[in-house]
């Protein structure tokens, strides 16, 4: 076979690896962005995504903060098409021994961009200067990127560990503010028990805003564990008396918990029963209008309605009872608001597959208290997650 | 295997078709000998045909390379084309996921990418969300978390596509955790997410993601790849879950057949030319015709139990490891128990087979070496990692690939 030079070749090889390495123009770019942001469900758009993506990774290191800012509003799925190509920017910049802008640093704190952005920035900034963590730390304790937060207060609690006094004062001060701003269970009960240790009590079952005062009707029977599929009177006629149950007439009944994480224990309160439902309404006051997420973690299957409106519902059974699991979105209204909880027990028969319970509390998007907000309790207003009995059983 | 070839016509210049098939060649290569390219390897078999494969090793001894993971993972490593895969999952809440790509040869990292999760990361305390294998070709490899996040990226690393199935169905639901592993069949990359809400198999195009077809599931969670075979001039995707195994037309998702008796929800069948070996209170065989199973089981090996893991049909046995410690093997046709020893640490790992030996790799990262295609429980060694492995390893150049939760090792020469 011949070997001779074909310029042909060469033209197309030039050709390829010019067109590969070619920097995106600021208007292409920018087009290349908006094509990833506007990625929307069932991959509807990945045909022209996937060369954007690749149009904004080889417009290489001044293309990251563009395309960090462009998460700001970005779907989930348009965020990860989006962080993904930042992520190989910094890759390969960092392989070619650049370094980026010092805008970089600024950007956690920057409410302009999206939470998951202020973090990549975060950790780059970081992985750049090490030392950065100990400058923008004690910045991020109340960052509503929770993988921020945690370090934060982490961060924090190493510090007031660190702070000695005589009086002890400045430590309490320092881990009472960090038990405010935690919204992790775990650092909630560390900084609780750190608490306590100076004789002051910080309440877990209030910060984390528990629903402990509901009314409870039930039990109704369904028929092959389908009891979330079926609409009961108590969702089409709320105001009435009483209900034909599973055992005969039942009617709204005064329950509250102690449980320092909120938790209605249906086994002990209603039955060990099978193919049952129970409803939990709660009322809980705003002082005005304010979005709010139901959360709810059961190893049942649940429903969440906020003032007669579904927010969510999940049939799923006995595998786990994450708190938060099941998060059911909506506004609070001015005044008084009626959340109620359907909780479902199908008909397993494991041993495994026995506990029949909820928690439910309110709270904002990163977890945390809402200002304004009371649980009424026979007329009485009360915090979320005061644990008190109700007035019929004092 | 090849996806985004040229066709005749297609308006291209007529100046550059040895430069098309340079570029085809380079850039859609089929699966090549060496490739352990999804879960079990090529079709789930387990078997690699490569030689000189290993037989001692210890962390300090016998390790061709190994590389550090930034998190665990209970998937496993996969190879093609040179570059081996691995996913992972990491952070408090176990929401930020990784691909990560290094040289087969050399373990240098190539790339890593993060996902944040898009669905939940509940789950159980074993698993972890980058529980699902990936699977790879030459044209690179297509993860699935356990979130229902689901990607595919060219070798260099270029994010081809992205979908959030959580985004797409939000009624996917499983606090157990997703562990079912994608599959490619001809141009489609098969995607199993039953589980407790919308449950689902579906088929994508390779090469945006893009759903071919999509055929409801009993909702129940089932951690089952699925296998793909071709019969009578028509791909199958065999898919076991509660009801029984069912065959789906891998061109539209129609079923085909339903073998009852072949129901699973954990371990995978294994697929021997035309015999079906199906886990499930030991290990039955039966022989698939064009339209399924023609006749009863032809074996039953009621004493090889697999829990977690998937049997090894290897040399005329079938093999498995399971939770209990227990190594057992069966004669493939007879059923007859060969034998059955009790190691000391639970399996959750499938055992693999490659040059006349077999390889059960426990949770404490300890392999155990059997000489393969005798009656007896034939030691060849144990050799320790120290680290805690879940996943199955993989068998590529000469060397085995396995992923402990801190390290992925390439045992060999």
């Amino acid at each position: 076979m011949s070997r001779r030079f074909r310029p042909g070749w060469a033209v197309a090889v030039a050709l390829a690896l010019f067109a590969a390495s070619a920097p995106a123009q600021p208007d292409d770019l920018a087009k290349a962005i908006a094509t990833l942001k506007g990625v929307t469900k069932e991959g509807a758009a990945n045909d022209a995504a996937g060369p954007a993506w690749k149009a904004v990774v080889d417009a290489g290191a001044p293309a990251l903060l563009p395309t960090l800012r462009a998460v700001d509003d970005a779907n989930p799925t348009a965020a990860n098409w989006l962080l993904t190509a930042a992520g190989a920017i910094a890759e390969r910049h960092r392989k070619d021994k650049g370094t980026f802008s010092p805008e970089l640093d600024s950007i956690p704190l920057d409410a302009k961009y999206a939470p998951s952005a202020r973090r990549f920035a975060y950790e780059l900034a970081v992985l750049q200067t090490p030392s950065l963590a100990n400058t923008l730390l004690p910045k991020l304790l109340d960052s509503p990127e929770p993988n921020l937060r945690r370090e934060a207060i982490a961060h924090g609690v190493k510090l007031a560990g660190l702070v000695a006094s005589g009086s002890g004062e400045a430590e309490k001060a320092a881990y009472r503010r960090l038990f405010a701003l935690t919204r992790e269970k775990e650092q909630a009960e560390e900084l609780a028990k750190a608490l306590a240790a100076f004789g002051e009590k910080a309440n877990v079952t209030e910060h984390f805003a528990f629903i402990t005062h509901v009314r409870l009707v039930g039990p109704f029977h369904s028929e092959k564990g389908k009891a979330l599929t079926l609409a009961y009177p108590p969702e089409t006629t709320p105001a009435a008396a009483e209900y034909d149950g599973k055992e005969g007439k039942v009617t709204w009944q005064a329950q509250a918990t102690a449980d320092k994480y909120g938790k209605f224990d249906l086994n002990e309160t209603v039955g060990r029963l099978k193919n049952a439902c129970v409803y939990a309404r709660a009322t809980v006051h705003a002082d005005k209008a304010t979005p709010a997420e139901i959360r709810v973690g059961s190893p049942n299957a649940v429903a969440i309605y906020l003032n007669g409106k579904k927010l969510f519902g999940r049939e799923e059974y006995h595998h786990g009872d994450q708190m938060d699991y099941h998060v059911g979105k909506g506004v609070l209204t001015a005044g008084e608001n009626t959340i109620v909880v359907k909780v479902c027990q199908n008909n397993q028969t494991d041993s495994w597959a026995q506990r029949w319970q909820f928690q439910a509390r309110v709270c904002d998007a990163t977890g945390g208290p809402l200002p304004g907000l009371t649980q009424v309790v026979d007329g009485r207003k009360l915090p979320l997650g005061a644990i008190t009995q109700p007035e019929g059983e004092k | 295997m090849s996806t985004n070839q040229p066709k005749p016509g297609d308006g291209r210049p007529r100046a550059f078709p040895s430069f098309l098939a340079l570029l085809v060649s380079t850039f859609a290569l089929p699966l090549s000998a060496a490739d352990w390219p999804q879960f079990k390897g090529p079709n789930a078999s387990g078997i690699s045909d490569e030689t000189a494969l290993p037989t001692e090793w210890s962390k300090d001894k016998g390790v061709k390379w190994q590389a550090k993971l930034p998190a665990r993972g209970v998937s496993s490593p996969v190879v093609a084309a040179g570059k081996a895969y691995v996913t992972c999952s990491s952070g408090k809440r176990d929401d930020r996921l990784h691909v990560l790509c290094f040289d087969a040869a050399t373990g240098k990292e190539l790339w890593h990418r993060q996902l944040t999760a898009t669905g939940p990361t509940a789950c159980h305390p074993m698993t972890c969300m980058a529980a699902p294998t990936p699977v790879a070709d030459a044209t690179g490899v297509y993860a699935l978390f356990a979130t229902g996040d689901l990607v595919a990226f060219d070798p260099d690393g270029n994010l081809r596509w992205y979908r959030s199935l959580v985004g797409d169905y939000p009624d996917i639901t499983n606090q157990v955790g997703m562990a079912a592993s994608p599959v490619l069949a001809k141009d489609k990359l098969i995607v199993p997410m039953d589980n407790d809400g919308d449950s689902f198999l579906a088929a994508v195009d390779v090469k945006y993601g893009k759903n071919v077809w999509k055929v409801p599931r009993p909702r129940s969670i089932n951690w089952v790849t699925p296998l793909v075979r071709d019969t009578a001039g028509k791909t199958e995707v065999l898919f076991a879950g509660p009801n029984g195994l069912t065959a789906y037309d891998a061109d539209n998702g129609s079923k085909r057949w339903l073998y009852k008796e072949g129901g699973g929800a954990i371990p995978t069948a294994s697929l021997v030319g035309d015999m079906l070996y199906v886990p499930g209170g030991g290990v039955s065989a039966v022989k698939l015709g064009p339209d399924g199973p023609a006749g009863g089981p032809l074996m039953k090996a009621k004493e090889v139990s697999t829990g977690h893991g998937s049997p090894l049909v290897y040399q005329g046995r079938v093999y498995a490891a399971d939770g209990n410690n227990f190594i057992s093997a069966a004669d493939a046709k007879s059923g007859k128990t060969l034998f059955k020893e009790r190691k000391k640490a639970p399996f959750s790992a499938s055992p693999v087979g490659g040059d006349g030996k077999v390889y059960c790799v426990n949770e404490k990262g300890v392999t155990t070496v059997l000489k393969a295609g005798t009656d007896e429980f034939d030691v060849l060694a144990d050799n320790d990692l120290g680290e805690e492995v879940l996943g199955t390893p993989a068998i590529s150049g000469g060397c085995l690939f396995i992923r402990t939760d801190k390290t992925l090792f390439c045992v060999g020469r």
